[in-house]
């Protein structure tokens, strides 16, 4: 039997003299024409230029060759043009083979001979590679074009609000039962020294009115399905106890016999039992402590039940399970306050009057616990205040990294202070300033003229507090002792609480430090390491409000350009894909693939790849022992064929 | 032996040493011409048969060149591939092959010096081993 030999048609490409000028194309041409399995057009000077392009594609339409083989530049360059073009002259794309002779040999080999040789084999190994080509089968998904927006801190609020303008449906879900993060619990926003609750009132009440955007609160996701375009959230809402028909009236608040300790005021005031973070919140309603109610611990009170003019207690509620669907997660979970717990010399919690930055703020809110003022343990005013800057930060034992933000909140300490104590003195004491833009650093110069004093210290992790009377004595290398009434140790920020338990749920990575990991630092820094997920805010790193909030802008931005109402998504096309009839159920594919792109398919013992998830890396194909898996494009024969074309030129 | 004669085929992976060597290209940077690279989309995607087909077929050094650790561009299949390397070169030697002819490391898209640099070194240790006879083993002609 004879079987037909396949000939692969060869493109020349001088490339100006880049090529040309290194390589001995005349004798490859001369190989090309006795080599048997090779069939010579013409070499071109620039086949990439647009007289080049229309070289190509007549020439593939008049020879309908078998496969191309384009002998230039890199395949990084110019593999997609020469593809498109092929296609567009009905030649599959995967018929299209580059040798780069370019980058890998004329411009790397001084001897042309040499150079000569080895473009000899690199055109050679392109040609049987692509003898084994088989044809790529271009894929588009249609997709979901609404959004689930995790944490309603200011980045989740933002974002939320953006896409809900461009007419998506957006799903809202907060682990707190009302909205506004950590921004809502601090009373200006430093460098601007804007008021918080006036900034944030109308992007709450925005939200509220958007009929676009659902409000999940007192929720947490605890399983997402699916992928980029499709994916399938499910929400676990706790129970409130309180109807939405609330409106924050607060006349239940009056007749509730029980205070708890508040956690929005960090445990500094009360709230009833049944209870609102702030006047204003959206949701507007109002939600009761199951563990503290009396109607809960043994049945008797009804009090706030009797009282509500709307009849919105309902002691029956249940959690709900609520499943959504969408096409991109946006993760704006924000930060925990820098834990420092194990720094024993900070003496936190040991000593009275020793608070961290997060305390303080909640301290001079006027939606505080004191309804900002700011007094002492024993009910006096302050006469001398010192902020520890970097506390816990930039060690081992706390947080190894500096937030790069936490300087500018230290500095707005002082200010905050003299607002409403203009005589107390204020010494703030570091280590290292970082003021990373502008704005900042004359923020800090304003302080300084405004009476900080800022006292530098040899090395800030030698900071000592102890008792001295009723005062507070801090020592620290480098400077003379400070005795002050009170201290604000400026804390770092860490990565939230479900940081971690997210990224399991979600499949995707978090940096060495526990925040977020961005799918490309620089090109898609609002990208989390899966398409269609996007982190933004705090839940990507230490970050200021205006940054949480140009972060939100950037992921919706990016998600609106890639899911388009009516527009199928375009899908990897080279693959992995499992021949069924060859998968003997081992499922080591499945232990190696980066994005858990294949299932098992229990009743038939074979493993599957969903073509949508994968991303081609190629590593199950090398795992798998039955030569079931084969990566498109990249098969084994390919390979192969290109290993000898290489070695018998 | 001359450099001409033999051969060494590097496996590099598409995002980061394929790109490396692209950059040594822009850089004019001469290297030995012996070096023969295959690309692959991650080095996760390297089978050692690959490598053991590589040197059947008459290769004299075996490289696999990828991101470096954390960098891979599908999160890990970097080091899928450094697992199974150090398997594979515990079985070299059963094969008559000396693990010295393989190498596995990383190049990253920016670090063209360090493309010229690994496989120079490679070339130079190849070239002190001498080139590979594969008694019985290597296939006549390849299709
Ligand atoms: C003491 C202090 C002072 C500051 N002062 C300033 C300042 O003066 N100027 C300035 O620009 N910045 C300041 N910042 C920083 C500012 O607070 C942040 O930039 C901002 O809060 C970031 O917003 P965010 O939405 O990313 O995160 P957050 O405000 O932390 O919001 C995250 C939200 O997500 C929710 N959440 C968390 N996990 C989940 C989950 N699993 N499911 C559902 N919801 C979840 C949280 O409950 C929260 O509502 C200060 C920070 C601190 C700690
Ligand atoms: S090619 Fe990579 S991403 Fe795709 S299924 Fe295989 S291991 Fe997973
Ligand atoms: S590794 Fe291969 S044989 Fe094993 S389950 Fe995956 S595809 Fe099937
Ligand atoms: S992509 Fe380079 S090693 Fe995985």
């Amino acid at each position: 039997m004879t079987v037909m030999q396949k000939k692969s048609l060869l493109f020349l490409c001088k490339c100006g003299a880049n090529i040309s000028n290194f390589v001995d194309l005349d004798r490859i041409a001369d190989w090309a024409s006795k080599a048997g399995h090779i069939d010579l057009a013409e070499s071109h000077n620039l086949l990439c230029s647009p007289d080049g392009k229309k070289f190509f594609q007549e020439t593939l339409k008049q020879k309908k060759p078998d496969t191309v083989v384009v002998a230039a530049c890199s395949p990084k360059m110019h593999e997609k043009t020469f593809q498109e073009l092929a296609e567009s002259v009905d030649v599959n794309m995967s018929y299209i083979q580059m040798a780069n002779i370019r980058e890998h040999c004329a411009w790397v080999t001084q001897d042309k001979n040499e150079a000569t040789i080895k473009s000899i084999e690199l055109i050679n190994a392109a040609a049987k590679r692509s003898f084994e080509a088989e044809p790529l089968k271009k894929m588009t998904m249609a997709v979901n074009t609404d959004m689930v927006v995790i944490g309603g801190g200011i980045a989740g609020i933002e974002a939320a609000l953006s896409a809900a303008k461009a007419d998506r449906k957006v799903y809202l879900v907060e682990k707190e039962i009302s909205l506004g993060g950590a921004v809502i619990k601090t009373e200006d926003i430093a460098p601007s020294m804007e008021c918080s609750p006036c900034l944030l009132a109308p992007r709450l009440s925005a939200v509220r009115n958007n009929p676009n955007i659902t409000v999940i609160t007192n929720a947490e996701v605890n399983e997402v399905k699916g992928f980029y375009g499709n994916f399938t959230v499910k929400i676990h809402k706790k129970a409130r106890y309180v109807e939405e028909s609330c409106i924050g009236c607060e006349s239940c608040f009056e007749v509730c016999p029980v205070d708890v300790k508040s956690a929005f005021h960090l445990n500094m005031g009360t709230e009833k039992a049944v209870y609102t973070l702030f006047p204003g919140s959206v949701p507007a309603a109002a939600a009761i402590h199951k563990e503290s109610c009396l109607h809960f611990v043994d049945n008797s009170c009804n009090a706030c039940m009797e009282a509500c003019p709307f009849g919105s207690i309902n002691f029956n509620q249940k959690d709900e399970d609520i499943e959504v669907t969408a096409g991109a997660i946006i993760i704006a979970t924000g930060f925990a306050a820098g834990d420092i717990a194990g720094i024993k010399n900070l003496k936190y919690g040991a000593i009275e009057n020793v608070y961290t930055t997060s305390e303080f703020e909640r301290m001079v809110c006027s939606n505080g616990p004191s309804k900002g003022e700011l007094k002492l343990k024993n009910g006096e005013k302050p006469e001398k205040i010192a902020v520890i800057h970097c506390a816990g930060s930039m060690r081992e034992d706390g947080l190894p990294y500096c937030s790069g933000i936490c300087c500018v909140e230290a500095a707005k300490v002082g200010m905050l202070v003299r607002k409403q104590l203009p005589d107390v003195q204020i010494v703030n004491i570091y280590q290292e300033l970082v003021f990373p833009n502008p704005r900042d650093f004359s923020f800090y110069k304003q302080q300084c003229e405004a009476g900080t004093h800022f006292l530098k210290s040899d090395n800030i992790s030698s900071v000592l507090l102890s008792e001295e009377k009723e005062r507070i004595r801090i020592t620290a290398l480098g400077i003379d002792p400070v005795e002050v009434d009170l201290v604000v140790l400026s804390t770092g920020l860490q990565p939230s609480e479900s940081a971690k338990k997210l990224a399991e749920i979600l499949n995707i990575d978090l940096e060495k430090d526990g925040f977020f990991k961005a799918d490309h630092a620089l090109l898609h820094a609002t990208g989390a390491s899966l398409d269609g997920i996007y982190i933004v805010g705090c839940a990507k790193g230490p970050v200021n409000v205006s940054d949480a909030v140009v972060t939100a802008h950037a992921a919706i931005g990016d998600a609106l350009s890639k899911l388009v109402p009516g527009r199928e998504i375009e899908l990897e096309i080279m693959t992995a894909c499992i021949d069924p009839d060859k998968c003997g159920g081992c499922k080591l594919c499945i232990t190696v693939c980066p994005y858990k792109a294949i299932s098992n398919n229990a009743d038939k013992h074979i493993s599957f790849v969903n073509e949508v998830i994968c991303r081609g890396c190629g590593t199950c194909v090398a795992q798998c022992p039955s030569g079931a898996a084969k990566a498109k494009h990249f098969t084994d024969n390919q390979i192969y064929a290109e290993i000898g074309g290489l070695i018998y030129a | 032996m001359p450099e001409t004669t033999s051969t060494i085929i590097a496996f590099v992976c598409n995002w980061c040493s394929y790109a490396g060597a692209d950059q040594a290209g822009g850089l004019r940077l001469d290297y030995p011409v012996n070096i023969k690279l295959v690309r692959v989309m991650c080095s996760g995607r390297v089978d050692p048969q690959f490598v053991m087909d590589s040197f059947r077929k008459g290769a004299d050094g075996v490289m696999i060149l990828g991101c470096h650790p954390g960098d891979c561009h599908y999160r890990n299949g970097n080091i899928k591939a450094m697992k199974r390397s150090i398997l594979l070169e515990q079985m070299l030697p059963t094969f008559g092959i000396d693990p010295k002819r393989f190498r596995l490391d990383w190049v990253a898209a920016g670090e063209a010096e360090r493309f010229k640099e690994v496989v120079t070194e490679m070339s130079e240790t190849i070239k002190n081993i001498g080139p590979l006879h594969l008694k019985g083993f290597v296939e006549s002609e390849v299709a």
